[in-house]
C-alpha cells in the first residue's frame, strides 16, 4: 500500500478507535441501553479485511459489529443512532448494538455467538448461484469456533466449494474464558485443515499484515476455490462489555502487554517514519474528533420509534400472496 | 372443472413442491436425503432428477448448517423449502428459525423478508419411540413471526405447502407420519388453502370437537361412533395453528355449545389450551359444560406398537369425553 492508502487507512482507524470510545461513554451514561461490547483493540482486523473486499460483498457480524459494519462502509452516524435505539440507525434502532442489520451496506449480523456461520454459507450459496463473483465475509471469535455450528458451517461451505470467506477473531477471551484454555487447538486456525480449507494464523495487532492476508484469501474466494478461514490474533483492551469485572480473569500487565501492540501508534509511527508530517496527523485528528462530536449531537436529539411501529414488522400481512378473490 | 383424483398426502406434498419449484426457480428443497432416496416417505422422489442438484440438495447430517444455509440464501432472495426429516431433529435447527428465520424481519424493520419454508414431521405410528415420534407443535407457537401449519389431509397438505413456498413470512409445515399414505381427493386445478382460515370436516350440532392433524381422522372416527347413538359432532380442524381461525371454532361452539379439543401432543402449556382459552372468553355464556381437552399423555412416546398407541388419543378416548361434556 502507498502512503496514501495508509493515511486513509490510519484515519478510520483513528475514526473507530474515536467512535467506540464515545460509545463506551454513552453506554456507562446509560445512553447506550445495553449489549454493547467494545471494539478497541481489534481495529486492524475489521479495518484490515476492509481493504479487500468490495461493497456489493456481504458481511455478517456478530455481537461485537461496528467496526465491522464501519469497516463496510457504515457511517458513525448510523451506528451511533442505531445504538442508541434511534431512527437514524439502519434499522431505526430495532437491532441496536448486537443485532446490526445495515440492508443498504449488505451488512448483516446476529447476537448467537456462532450463528452467523452457518448462516454465511446460505448467502454464499445464493451468490454462487447469482453467479457475479460477490463473496460473503463473516466475523466470529476464538468462542464461536466450539460451537457445532462452527464445525457444521465449514463442513457446508467446504464440500459445497461455497465462496465464504471466516474472519476468526482471536481475541483470547469468549466472555471470560481464555482461549488456551477452551480451545483444544492451537493455532486455531488449524481447525481447516479438518475441512479441506487453507487456515491461516495472522498478526491481528497489524492492519497491514491482515490487508494482506486479506487480499490472499479474499483474491481466492472470489475465484471459486471454496472457502477460507483466517485467523487474526488481537486483542481487546477493554472488558467483553463495558465494565465487566475484568480482574476475574486477566491481569492489568497483561493487557498493558498487548497495549504495546496497539494498532494505531503502530501504523502512525510507520507513517511518520515515511515522512508524514505531525502536525498534519494531529490535525486530521482533531477533525475526526469533532465530526464525531457533531454526528453524537445529532444522533441524540433522534426520536424512538413509537410501540406500533416497533412492532409493526413481526410479520408480512398474512395471506398477501393470494389474490383477495380466492382468499376464503 | 375436471373431476378431482384421489391421491396420497405423500403425493400431494410432492405435487406442491414440484408445481412451486416449476413456476418459480428460486424456489428449492435442502435436506436429509431428499434428493437420492426422494425423503424417507418418497414425498419428492423424481424431484432431483427433474430439477438438478441446483434445485434439490440433499444435506449432511447437519441442522443446524441446513437451517442456518436455508435462512442466509433466504434473506439473500432464494426460497428454500428445509426438510427436517423429523421434527425431533429441530432441536439441532432451532437457533436459526427462532433466533434467526422469524427475528430479521422485525429486526430490519421490514427491510429484510425470510421466506423459508419448514417441512418436517412428528407424532406416532413408526415404532420409532421417544426420539423420533413427539409432537413439538407448541414451540413454535409460542413464538411470534412464523405461520404454523398442520395439515390433516391431502388437499389440505398441497394447498397449505404451496401457500407456505409464497408467503414472505416463515412458515413451519408440519406434517404426520401416520398421514402420507392416506389418501383423498385433490383438484386438478391449481389451488391455495390460505392461512388462518379452519376447514369444518363434519357438520353436526351436539358438540364441537376442534383436532389437529392425524388426530382429526380420530376425530372423524368419532363422529362417525357417536353418529351411531344419535350425538351429532361437528369435527374442525383449524390447519393453521397459528394464526388461528378463532370465529369457525367460535360460531360452532355457539352452535353446539359444547366442546372438546383433540391434540397429540400434551395438554399442559400447549395449543390445546390457547384453543380452550379461545373458546372460554368468547363462548363463556354459551358453554352448557367448561372445554374438555383429550390430548397426549405427559410422557416420551413407548417403542412397543401397542403402547406407542396407548399414550396417544384415539376414536375412543375422544367418544368417552364427548360424552362427558354431553352428560
Amino acid at each position: 500500500m502507498n502512503q496514501d492508502q495508509l493515511l486513509v487507512l490510519y484515519r478510520k482507524m483513528v475514526e473507530l478507535r474515536c467512535l467506540d470510545e464515545m460509545l463506551l461513554e454513552l453506554k456507562m451514561k446509560g445512553l447506550i441501553m445495553d449489549g454493547f461490547h467494545p471494539y478497541q483493540g481489534q481495529e486492524a482486523v475489521a479495518l484490515g479485511i476492509g481493504t479487500a473486499i468490495r461493497p456489493e460483498d456481504v458481511v455478517i457480524s456478530n455481537h461485537r459489529p461496528q467496526g465491522h459494519a464501519f469497516s463496510k462502509g457504515t457511517t458513525s452516524r448510523q451506528i451511533m443512532a442505531e445504538f442508541l435505539g434511534r431512527r437514524g440507525g439502519p434499522s431505526q434502532g430495532i437491532g441496536g448494538p448486537m443485532q446490526f442489520i445495515d440492508v443498504d451496506n449488505s451488512f448483516f449480523c446476529g447476537s448467537i455467538v456462532g450463528s452467523g456461520i452457518t448462516f454465511a454459507t446460505g448467502v454464499a450459496m445464493a451468490l454462487k448461484r447469482a453467479g457475479k463473483d460477490r463473496i460473503a465475509v463473516t466475523y466470529f471469535g476464538d468462542g464461536a469456533s466450539n460451537t457445532g455450528s462452527f464445525h457444521e458451517g465449514l463442513n457446508l461451505a467446504s464440500i459445497w466449494k461455497l465462496p465464504v470467506l471466516f474472519i476468526l477473531e482471536n481475541n483470547q477471551y469468549g466472555e471470560a474464558m481464555p482461549v488456551r484454555e477452551f480451545v483444544s487447538v492451537y493455532p486455531i486456525s488449524k481447525r481447516a485443515e479438518s475441512y479441506s480449507m487453507p487456515g491461516i494464523t495472522v498478526d491481528g495487532m497489524d492492519v497491514i499484515t491482515v490487508a494482506e492476508a486479506a487480499q490472499t484469501a479474499v483474491g481466492k474466494v472470489r475465484r471459486g476455490e471454496g472457502p477460507y478461514l483466517l485467523e487474526a490474533v488481537t486483542y481487546r483492551f477493554k472488558g467483553h462489555y463495558g465494565g465487566d469485572p475484568e480482574h476475574t480473569y486477566r491481569t492489568r500487565e497483561e493487557v498493558e502487554q498487548w497495549r504495546q501492540k496497539d494498532p494505531l501508534p503502530r501504523l502512525k509511527a510507520l507513517l511518520i517514519d515515511s515522512g508524514v508530517e505531525v502536525g498534519a496527523m494531529a490535525a486530521m485528528e482533531n477533525e475526526v474528533s469533532e465530526a464525531l462530536q457533531n454526528d453524537q449531537a445529532w444522533a441524540l436529539e433522534q426520536p424512538f420509534l413509537t410501540v406500533e411501529e416497533a412492532t409493526d414488522h413481526v410479520m408480512i400481512p398474512l395471506n398477501s400472496h393470494i389474490p383477495k378473490e380466492r382468499r376464503s | 372443472m375436471t373431476p378431482a383424483r384421489t391421491i396420497t398426502y405423500r403425493n400431494a406434498i410432492r405435487e406442491a413442491t414440484r408445481e412451486e419449484m416449476r413456476r418459480d426457480s428460486s424456489v428449492y428443497l435442502i435436506g436429509e436425503d431428499v434428493g437420492r432416496w426422494g425423503n424417507l416417505f418418497g414425498a419428492s422422489t423424481g424431484l432431483l432428477e427433474e430439477f438438478g442438484w441446483e434445485q434439490v440438495k440433499d444435506s449432511p447430517i447437519s441442522e443446524a448448517a441446513m437451517m442456518g444455509c436455508a435462512v442466509g440464501s433466504a434473506v439473500m432472495g432464494m426460497r428454500p423449502i428445509v426438510e427436517v426429516m423429523y421434527i425431533d431433529f429441530i432441536t439441532i435447527a432451532m437457533d436459526q428459525i427462532v433466533n434467526h428465520a422469524v427475528k430479521y424481519h422485525q429486526l430490519s424493520n421490514g427491510q429484510v423478508k425470510v421466506p423459508v419454508t419448514i417441512r418436517t414431521q412428528g407424532g406416532i405410528g413408526m415404532r420409532n419411540s421417544s426420539q423420533h415420534s413427539q409432537s413439538l407443535e407448541n414451540w413454535f407457537v409460542n413464538v411470534p413471526g412464523i405461520i404454523v401449519a398442520m395439515p390433516s389431509t391431502p388437499y389440505d397438505a398441497k394447498g397449505l405447502l404451496k401457500s407456505a413456498i409464497r408467503n414472505d413470512n416463515p412458515v413451519i409445515l408440519i406434517e404426520h407420519k401416520s398421514l402420507y399414505f392416506t389418501r383423498g381427493e385433490v383438484p386438478q386445478e391449481e389451488y391455495l388453502v390460505p392461512f388462518g382460515v379452519a376447514d369444518v370436516k363434519r357438520e353436526g350440532k351436539d358438540v364441537t370437537i376442534i383436532a389437529t392433524s392425524y388426530m382429526v381422522l380420530q376425530a372423524l372416527a368419532a363422529a362417525q361412533k357417536l353418529a351411531a347413538e344419535s350425538i351429532s359432532a361437528e369435527v374442525i380442524d383449524p390447519r393453521t395453528l397459528w394464526p388461528l381461525d378463532s370465529q369457525t371454532l367460535v360460531d360452532s361452539v355457539r352452535k353446539t355449545r359444547h366442546c372438546v379439543v383433540v391434540t397429540e401432543a400434551p395438554a399442559e402449556g400447549g395449543w390445546s389450551g390457547e384453543a380452550s382459552a379461545v373458546i372460554h372468553e368468547h363462548c363463556f355464556g354459551d358453554l352448557v359444560k367448561p372445554v374438555k381437552r383429550v390430548c397426549g399423555m405427559r410422557t416420551g412416546v413407548p417403542y412397543p406398537t401397542h403402547l406407542e398407541k396407548a399414550v396417544v388419543p384415539d376414536a375412543d378416548w375422544i367418544v368417552a369425553s364427548v360424552k362427558d361434556v354431553l352428560a
